[in-house]
């Protein structure tokens, strides 16, 4: 058997890694996007309290400023212990709390962008706060974000790969179980692992950028 | 307290750290009454007006609307009888003109969207952009900005309308428009809180004119009485600066 018949067989094992990265980018995005936006809307309208502030930039600095592979090993080696945690369930955990606090940071400028008259017209006419962040702030704030929160998703379905080094049984690990099964062809192997990465990352590009799109109005478009 | 006020500002003061930008103002309007309030730059008539709505809190002092004090619990209900037009307009710039006029209709009184539509038409008509009615405010000058924001705050069905500095932001062809809506709205009996430097309007639409500086009333009486003759130096001394000027 060559190469191209072996990858023609277990072709179903790398969609199926395949599968298992993009089930684990969708749950650290969403993770992500609800934490990071929490964590943004108590920065810009929460209390002032430091007690309550501090913490939070602490959060954003120690899940910025440390690399994945130790996160996922404390996530999943560190709480083992603790914790009956599934080596995808930590990696879930390391990469969603990590997102957070990069998509925290895109929120928290995306809503600095939108000028400070467009709060206080909606409270002049009468819009509480959070009607006024839910109708008005947050539509244009979304526009000044989608330009680099379809970064963080092409970065971060690139970080699923490291998922690899905790045993999740992703994309990559399944490439890597071909290769051992079938000694050697790293190069053809990992050709087509990178090509069905670069098409989902395109993908996700395309549709994140349609919707930009679709979402541009006069005043807003890039 | 008298019953027929409209809007009743009782003694409002208001400092930024050590500077006192708002000295203890009182001033009261009729229904149907349009009072313009001149002044020098930094003289306090913006963080007036916002004190109006609470947009500024004032330190001391009440604002009363139609008899009704102005509390943290009911701010939300008394800004939405009380239409406030920017200098810089705010339009939602996300949204096009309908929209902005519908928006807070919808959002703050609950309106449907039949009936918000219906009337935003009718306040787009009033200030002669009903064919707008689909463009974005990136799409629209200065002056058609201003007129959509004025629809906006009328849509409401406002009981008073604050006006700061209007057609400040306007180049200089553009603020006739602007100023004609509000001389229609003072003509049809709108009862209007008018800061600007525009004395053909003062002259012409306001029942009272009041002179504010370094955050007092100065003083304040009837066109006339202030344009022809006015005791004070100050006055006389402002108004002789925005003649040279405008
Ligand atoms: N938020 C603020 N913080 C500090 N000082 C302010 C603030 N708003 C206004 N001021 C000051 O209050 C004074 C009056 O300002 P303002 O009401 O805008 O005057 P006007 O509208 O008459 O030009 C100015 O000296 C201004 O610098
Ligand atoms: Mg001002």
């Amino acid at each position: 058997m060559d190469i191209y018949d072996v990858l023609l067989r277990d072709f179903p094992f790398l969609l199926k890694g395949l599968g298992v990265a993009l089930v684990l980018l969708a749950l650290l995005l969403v993770m992500g996007f609800i934490l990071g936006l929490a964590i943004c809307m108590i920065q810009l309208y929460g209390p002032r309290s430091r007690f309550i502030q501090w913490p939070l930039i602490a959060y954003e600095r120690v899940f910025r400023g440390i690399p994945i592979i130790i996160m996922l090993f404390i996530f999943y080696y560190g709480m083992s212990g603790l914790l009956d945690i599934t080596s995808f369930g930590a990696a879930v955990l390391a990469l969603g709390f990590r997102s957070s606090a990069y998509q925290s940071q895109i929120f928290h400028s995306a809503f600095q962008s939108v000028p400070a008259g467009q709060m206080m017209a909606a409270r002049a006419v009468g819009m509480s706060r959070v009607k006024a962040i839910r109708h008005i702030l947050f539509p244009q704030a979304a526009r000044h974000a989608i330009g680099p929160w379809t970064n963080e998703f092409s970065s971060e379905i690139k970080e699923t790969s490291l998922a690899y080094v905790i045993g999740v049984v992703e994309l990559t690990r399944q490439a890597h179980y071909i290769i051992t099964s079938t000694q050697g062809n790293v190069l053809t192997v990992f050709a087509v692992v990178a090509l069905l990465y670069f098409i989902v990352n395109r993908a996700g590009n395309s549709a994140l950028y349609a919707f930009e799109k679709k979402l541009a109005v006069p005043g807003f478009e890039k | 307290m008298s019953e027929s006020l409209v809007l009743d500002v009782r003694n409002v003061t208001k400092r930024y750290d050590s500077l006192e930008v708002l000295k203890g103002i009182s001033l009261g309007l009729n229904k149907g009454e349009t009072k313009v309030v001149i002044g020098p730059s930094g003289s306090g008539k913006s963080t007036l007006l916002r004190c109006v709505n609470h947009l500024t809190k004032p330190d001391a002092g009440e604002i009363y609307l139609e008899g009704e004090a102005i509390r943290d619990a009911n701010i939300n209900a008394m800004r939405a009888r009380m239409g406030f037009v920017f200098q810089d307009f705010n339009l939602f710039s996300h949204l096009n003109v309908l929209d902005n006029v519908r928006i807070c209709q919808m959002k703050v009184k609950g309106a449907d969207k039949k009936t918000a539509t219906h009337r935003a038409q009718q306040e787009l008509a009033r200030v002669g952009l009903e064919e707008k009615a689909s463009a974005y405010p990136a799409e629209l000058s200065g002056g058609q900005q201003q007129r959509v924001s004025i629809a906006r705050a009328l849509a409401m069905d406002p009981v008073v309308l604050l006006f700061d500095e209007p057609t400040s932001a306007l180049d200089p062809e553009l603020t006739g428009e602007v100023v004609r809506v509000m001389q229609q709205l003072a003509a049809e009996g709108m009862t209007m809180v008018v800061v600007t430097h525009e004395m053909s309007f003062a002259r012409q639409a306001a029942d009272e004119i009041i002179f504010m500086e370094n955050g007092h009333i100065v003083e304040q009486g009837s066109p006339d009485a202030m344009f022809s003759h006015s005791d004070h130096e100050r006055t006389r001394a402002f108004l002789n600066v925005i003649a040279d000027h405008g």
